[in-house]
């Protein structure tokens, strides 16, 4: 396709001279998928947008010509979200790559959508101060998908997920208008309603994000960081549930069971876990003289629900180790599996006992290897299936157990979702959840800013289908 | 297959430290389902105001400091339309990214969609310590202050931190801990207000000022100055709930409010704050007349 030969092209050459279209296939190759690999779409054009303003005009274009529209930052998303599930043209983000502010008297900065969460914390450390939510693709994901996900990350069970930090956003809407809800302040700014609150962790349906307003926090003073390794499930839940009514609040409160212990250990990240066994890594954070006194008590803890091997450290190349073997895992499942699926529920952490069961039953009848790790202070379970997508049975057998988790998880009073969204992924099993009623509410969100689902369609409600 | 509409039931969860309850409950209500368990709920305003009241007078409370504002306290409710139609929002779990985010939507729009039943609280450790700590001086000492503390790593684990206006204003920071750690915030506590020249006094009183009459969002930085300067309203007293950037006023006349509030709400805007009363109902900017129009028609409110 060039420019003079197609008048989506040549309107966006126009508007937005400094963007980049993509329309070769081995060009757009890269935006098939997101961190779900298996499941991939391929678009119709790919635009990185120059700056803010050129993306507002992109977002008209591409209205007018009615073709769906699905913003993407890097692409990490572990739902099915920023791909192109009906075709259309990905809006790529890359570009928008500026901190704009840092008010450190403000403790707030102003940042667009493509700057990832890596550049952030270098950008703040002289500041002294920190944007805490910490989802594992941090290096890379960029804060328009931890907003449009609402993404969490290992220490949110003390300093909260993306929404706790979102102060106000920029958003284009269908039509290219440009809104801005909320600001440095925090507050409705003009609006009586308090619209970013629909925005947020609405998945790319409602709007283009181009630039946010972060709440920031002072650094810790201090860190003290746990490791401790348990033979059974019911100590292992005996120091999660201390840990999370003990005063010192811990920061994050992570869990391996032993089949991903054993993933761990059989690689050359291993760092000498028993196997077999349980793994829990919690750390505690805060001024000097006050985490200080509470160490041993954390440790206490851990050791009394059952650990033979707690340690601790303040040190940091000590505390990198100790969390070592559950930062691998993310990395270890792309190498030792042609493909995976990265599950994410939330459940009352009493049910723990019995969604593990489940997804180990369910695995092994299936003949799917599966290894969970989970954010135990906020329940929030990451059970990872291994399988290859080239054979088809084995993608029905895992979408299969997926469908039977995420029953089980509702029927526990669990979320669908903790952290991932729901994306593609997921949108079948909304229906487990919302009533009539409730999904009335739901949809009619959608009805305000994006009627046709033009805005990223077949996404979070199987409803949502763009009728070109 | 669409599920049958689901509610929360009355309950209490210790291990996730979360309650369902009615909305209307009052502060005892509430700590008598939590403390058996060791637990609290510190987001209060008014210790025999109906929570719901509470929450409809302000995003916030002084403890907001530290656990943040009613929204992420408050995990699911049961909610009723205004023609008595009822759903579910939100979860009995503190984590959730499943569909549009309408709890916090809700939680915001005060009775304008109707009203919440029943809440499900996200509860907290309770420590056997409770204190106050004021730091009383020169207003400019007070500033210095406040800045500092706010970028202190302290400023996690204290309950509050809060500007209080009066004939002397002062800084009121609240602390809750177990009873071996107090030395160590009373160590800082002392170091930190003589290296600005303040005075400390230390005082077990939990008093609350109840709902505020007005209620202002603005930020951290601008704070102090913002209560410091409505507080000149004659008879008002102003409580700055500073890392949260919220003035909670007291008024002796609610129908000043307009008066008040005139002069700095384009300010306020610019920087995307807002002010809002219990006493005033605001209408929809032009913009969003719409929007809500669409909103009313699709959820069949007339």
């Amino acid at each position: 396709m060039t420019p003079s030969s197609n008048p989506v092209l040549a309107a966006l050459h126009r508007v937005a001279p400094g963007s980049r279209v993509m329309t070769s296939p081995a060009q757009m190759a890269g935006y098939d998928a997101d961190g779900l690999g298996y499941k991939s779409f391929r678009p119709d054009l790919v635009v990185i947008p120059g700056d803010a303003d050129e993306l507002a005009r992109v977002v008209k274009v591409l209205h007018d010509a009615r073709m769906p529209i699905c913003l993407r930052g890097a692409g990490t998303s572990l739902s099915g979200g920023p791909v192109a599930a009906q075709g259309g043209a990905i809006v790529h983000t890359s570009r928008l790559r500026a901190i704009r502010e840092i008010s450190q008297e403000g403790l707030w900065c102003e940042v667009e959508s493509g700057v990832n969460l890596r550049q952030l914390d270098e950008a703040l450390q002289p500041s002294g101060l920190c944007y805490p939510p910490d989802p594992s693709s941090g290096p890379v994901c960029t804060i328009g998908g931890n907003v449009a996900s609402n993404a969490g990350g290992a220490h949110c069970f003390r300093y909260g997920v993306t929404s706790n930090y979102v102060l106000g956003l920029e958003a284009v809407l269908l039509d290219g208008s440009v809104h801005r809800f909320g600001g440095p302040a925090g507050g409705n700014g003009p609006w009586l309603e308090d619209w970013k609150r629909l925005m947020i962790g609405s998945e790319g349906t409602l709007g283009a994000f181009t630039r946010f307003w972060l709440r920031l926090t002072p650094r810790p003073e201090k860190v003290w960081t746990f490791r401790a390794s348990y033979p059974d499930l019911q100590s292992t839940e005996r120091a999660i549930h201390g840990l999370v009514r003990h005063p010192a609040f811990p920061v994050a409160i992570e869990l391996m069971d032993p089949r991903a212990v054993a993933l761990v250990e059989s690689s050359a990240m291993a760092v000498g876990l028993p196997k077999g066994h349980f793994l829990i890594v919690t750390e505690i954070d805060g001024p000097a003289a006050l985490v200080d006194l509470r160490v041993e008590s954390v440790a206490e803890v851990l050791r009394s629900a059952g650990s033979a091997d707690v340690l601790f450290s303040d040190k940091a190349e000590d505390r990198d180790n100790l969390f070592k073997a559950r930062k691998a895992m993310g990395g270890l499942l792309g190498q030792v599996s042609p493909d995976f699926l990265v599950q994410d529920a939330v459940i009352p952490k009493r049910a723990l006992a019995n969604l593990l069961q489940l997804i180990y039953d369910e695995a092994d009848r299936a003949g799917i290897a599966a290894a969970t790790v989970m954010h135990a202070g906020d329940g929030n379970l990451h059970p990872n299936f291994l399988f290859d997508s080239r054979i088809p049975e084995d993608v029905k057998k895992v979408e299969g157990i997926s469908k039977r988790l995420m029953q089980r998880v509702v029927e526990v009073g669990g979320a669908l979702s903790g952290e991932h969204g729901i994306g593609n992924d997921k949108s079948a099993y909304m229906p487990m959840v919302f009533g009539a009623e409730s999904l009335r509410l739901q949809l009619a969100i959608p009805q305000i800013f994006n009627p046709q689902h033009q805005f990223n369609p077949m996404k979070v409600f199987t409803e949502r289908r763009f009728a070109a | 297959m669409i599920a049958q509409e689901r509610f929360f039931e009355h309950f209490i969860d210790p291990v996730d430290g979360v309650l369902c309850l009615p909305a209307a409950s009052d502060a005892a209500a509430i700590e008598c389902e939590a403390s058996p368990h060791g637990l609290r709920f510190p987001l209060l305003l008014d210790r025999t105001a109906p929570l719901c009241e509470q929450v409809a007078s302000s995003p916030f409370a002084p403890a907001s400091s530290r656990y943040g504002p009613y929204c992420d306290n408050i995990t699911g409710m049961n909610w009723e339309l205004p023609d008595g139609r009822r759903v579910r929002v939100g979860e009995r779990v503190v984590k959730s990214t499943t569909g549009y985010d309408l709890l916090r939507f809700l939680l915001a729009s005060g009775s304008r969609y109707g009203r919440a039943l029943d809440y499900v609280l996200r509860l907290r450790p309770a420590c056997d310590t409770s204190l106050r700590f004021y730091l009383s001086g020169e207003v400019d000492s007070l500033r210095s202050a406040l800045k500092a503390l706010l970028h202190s790593s302290w400023m996690h684990w204290l309950d509050s931190v809060d500007l209080v206006t009066g004939d002397s204003p002062c800084l009121r920071v609240a602390v809750h801990c177990p009873s071996l750690e107090l030395d160590a915030y009373r160590s800082f506590l002392s170091a930190f207000s003589k290296s600005f020249s303040l005075a400390l006094e230390a005082s077990a009183d939990p008093a609350l000022e109840g709902c505020p009459d007005l209620v202002v969002k603005t930020s951290p930085e601008l704070v102090a100055d913002t209560a410091l300067s409505l507080a000149k309203h004659p008879g008002a007293k102003c409580v700055a709930l500073c890392s949260c950037g919220v003035v909670h006023a007291f008024l002796p006349d609610s129908g000043a409010i307009d008066e008040i509030v005139r002069p700095i709400e384009s300010a306020l805007h610019a920087i995307g704050g807002h002010w809002q009363s219990r006493h005033v109902s605001p209408s929809p900017s032009p913009l969003e007349a719409p929007w809500i129009a669409t909103l009313r028609k699709e959820w069949n409110l007339s």
